[in-house]
């Protein structure tokens, strides 16, 4: 499905946002900055949970009366069907309020191109590692609160596992649910091990967290900005060679899949599609 | 007409600063500095021309603290963003003050909505759900701790802790959105439709503090 370009409306992506690491929000701006470039809307912005602008004021910067609002998340839940419709005063996929249409779409992750993003990823981190000799993970937070983030990843596992990128092994990971991410060197049989976290920002768990639980870091390091050297691949561990990928949401053509998704919800949700 | 378009004009009309921004036109576009640098030649500032640099000349303070809200009176100093129109002027007050100039537009024509305390508490769910429980007393006190210039926010509050209730006379519900001595004619005050989602988490301490 094709994007047709729609200067008439505004994109707002929504992100979660941080009190605490401002690298949390960066993908956002950046995917919004490459959505600008290509002039594909009239106007683009991006709102927060935890920054600003709220939901709540986001509306007051928009000009457009049709808007299209994308969540930047990784999987259906919470947020994306509780917290976001709420602020955002959303009613369906569809919404008629003061003058002004909004239609939600579909969070990027659940999109069926993240497959294509994670492959590339994946070779680039390991360019060298022949798939046929390598392990891919996919890896997510895992929790028993929500279902939907492990099914988003067990999903791109079973979508890589058909695509005939030739991988030995695809296998999902948690940090806190099994099959545990710790245990990278036992789930893997091959010699090579490329981790790709499945998370839109390098915040505390992708830039922190897994990495202890790989074993490459002793202890949490400091945030993704405040970091002299970014991390050298690959790290000779426990008898296997290892690639560590920084979260699938920091790749630009992230902005690919946002643009997909809209035009996705064009195809489900609208018969024509006004000029 | 596009917020864009009423920003220019009303820079036309005298507007000159938005927090701690100072905006200049000139025949090229804009200039925008920190107000406190207004004197400093402009070789003596890390220039920029892209509006995007907006984003990263406010997140960081000049102590090094991230400045997860943008009405904190902690922009630093020392730069200069030289602006080529309208569109990317507002783009980077933006990224200075997100909505700000949009909320005071709204204000202007009568459609800002703002909500008070209690139904922005009552629609919190999950971990934020227990600050429908805040006491007024405590909420008063709240935004005697949290907001205001004393708290470093310079955002002009437009909400009450519920239709009834105002907010108790103090420095934080006295401020009116413009930093400094200046003519409030020429200011784009910051304006606070609802509680910020800080204020909501310092509720949710609070609550579990009334609790015990």
């Amino acid at each position: 499905m094709s994007f047709a370009p729609k200067p008439h409306a505004a994109l707002l992506i929504v992100g979660h946002g941080s009190t605490e690491n401002p690298d949390s929000s960066t993908p956002y701006f950046e995917h919004a900055d490459e959505i600008r470039q290509r002039g594909g809307f009239g106007e683009v912005h991006c709102c927060f949970w935890k920054e600003e602008p709220s939901m709540r004021e986001v509306e007051y910067m928009i000009d457009a009366e049709e808007i299209y609002v994308v969540p930047d998340f990784i999987s259906e839940g919470y947020f994306t069907q509780e917290v976001i419709p709420r602020e955002l005063r959303l009613e369906g996929p569809t919404t008629q309020r003061a003058g002004k249409t909004w239609h939600y779409t579909l969070p990027v992750g659940v999109h069926r191109s993240m497959t294509g993003l994670l492959l590339q990823r994946a070779k680039e981190v390991a360019p060298d590692a022949p798939p046929s000799e390598t392990t891919l993970f996919i890896v997510g937070h895992g929790t028993g609160l929500n279902q939907n983030s492990t099914k988003a990843i067990r999903d791109q596992v079973e979508l890589i596992k058909a695509s005939g990128a030739g991988y030995a092994e695809v296998h999902d990971a948690f940090m806190e649910e099994q099959p545990f991410i710790a245990e990278w060197d036992k789930l893997a049989a091959t010699p090579n091990v490329v981790v790709v976290p499945f998370f839109i920002a390098d915040g505390l768990h992708s830039y922190q967290d897994i990495p202890v639980l790989l074993g490459i870091e002793a202890e949490p390091g400091e945030a993704a900005s405040q970091r002299e050297v970014f991390r050298h691949n690959p790290h000779h561990l426990r008898g296997k060679t290892l690639y560590y990928s920084s979260a699938i949401g920091t790749e630009r053509n992230m902005a690919d899949v946002i643009l997909d998704q809209v035009a996705d919800f064009d195809a489900t949700h609208r018969t024509t599609v006004s000029p | 007409m596009k917020i864009a378009e009423r920003l220019a004009q009303a820079v036309a009309g005298g507007i000159r600063q938005i927090g701690q921004v100072s905006i200049r036109p000139h025949a090229a576009g804009y200039e925008l500095r920190h107000i406190e640098d207004e004197g400093v030649p402009a070789a003596e500032l890390e220039s920029s021309q892209d509006p995007a640099a907006a984003r990263e000349i406010s997140t960081w303070a000049e102590d090094a603290h991230y400045r997860f809200t943008k009405g904190e009176l902690s922009l630093k100093r020392g730069w200069l963003l030289l602006l080529s129109s309208a569109d990317e002027l507002r783009q980077a007050l933006d990224l200075f003050y997100p909505a700000a100039v949009g909320l005071w537009f709204a204000q202007g024509d009568g459609l800002l909505e703002a909500e008070h305390l209690r139904p922005k508490l009552a629609r919190q769910t999950g971990m934020y759900r227990f600050t429908r429980n805040l006491s007024d007393a405590r909420a008063q006190q709240l935004v005697r701790e949290v907001c205001g210039p004393g708290n470093c926010c310079v955002k002009k509050i437009l909400w009450q802790i519920d239709a009834d209730t105002p907010l108790e006379d103090s420095d934080a519900s006295r401020f009116d959105g413009v930093v400094g001595d200046v003519d409030r004619r020429q200011a784009v005050p910051l304006l606070c439709r609802e509680a910020c989602n800080h204020f909501v988490a310092e509720a949710r301490k609070a609550v579990k503090g009334e609790a015990k």
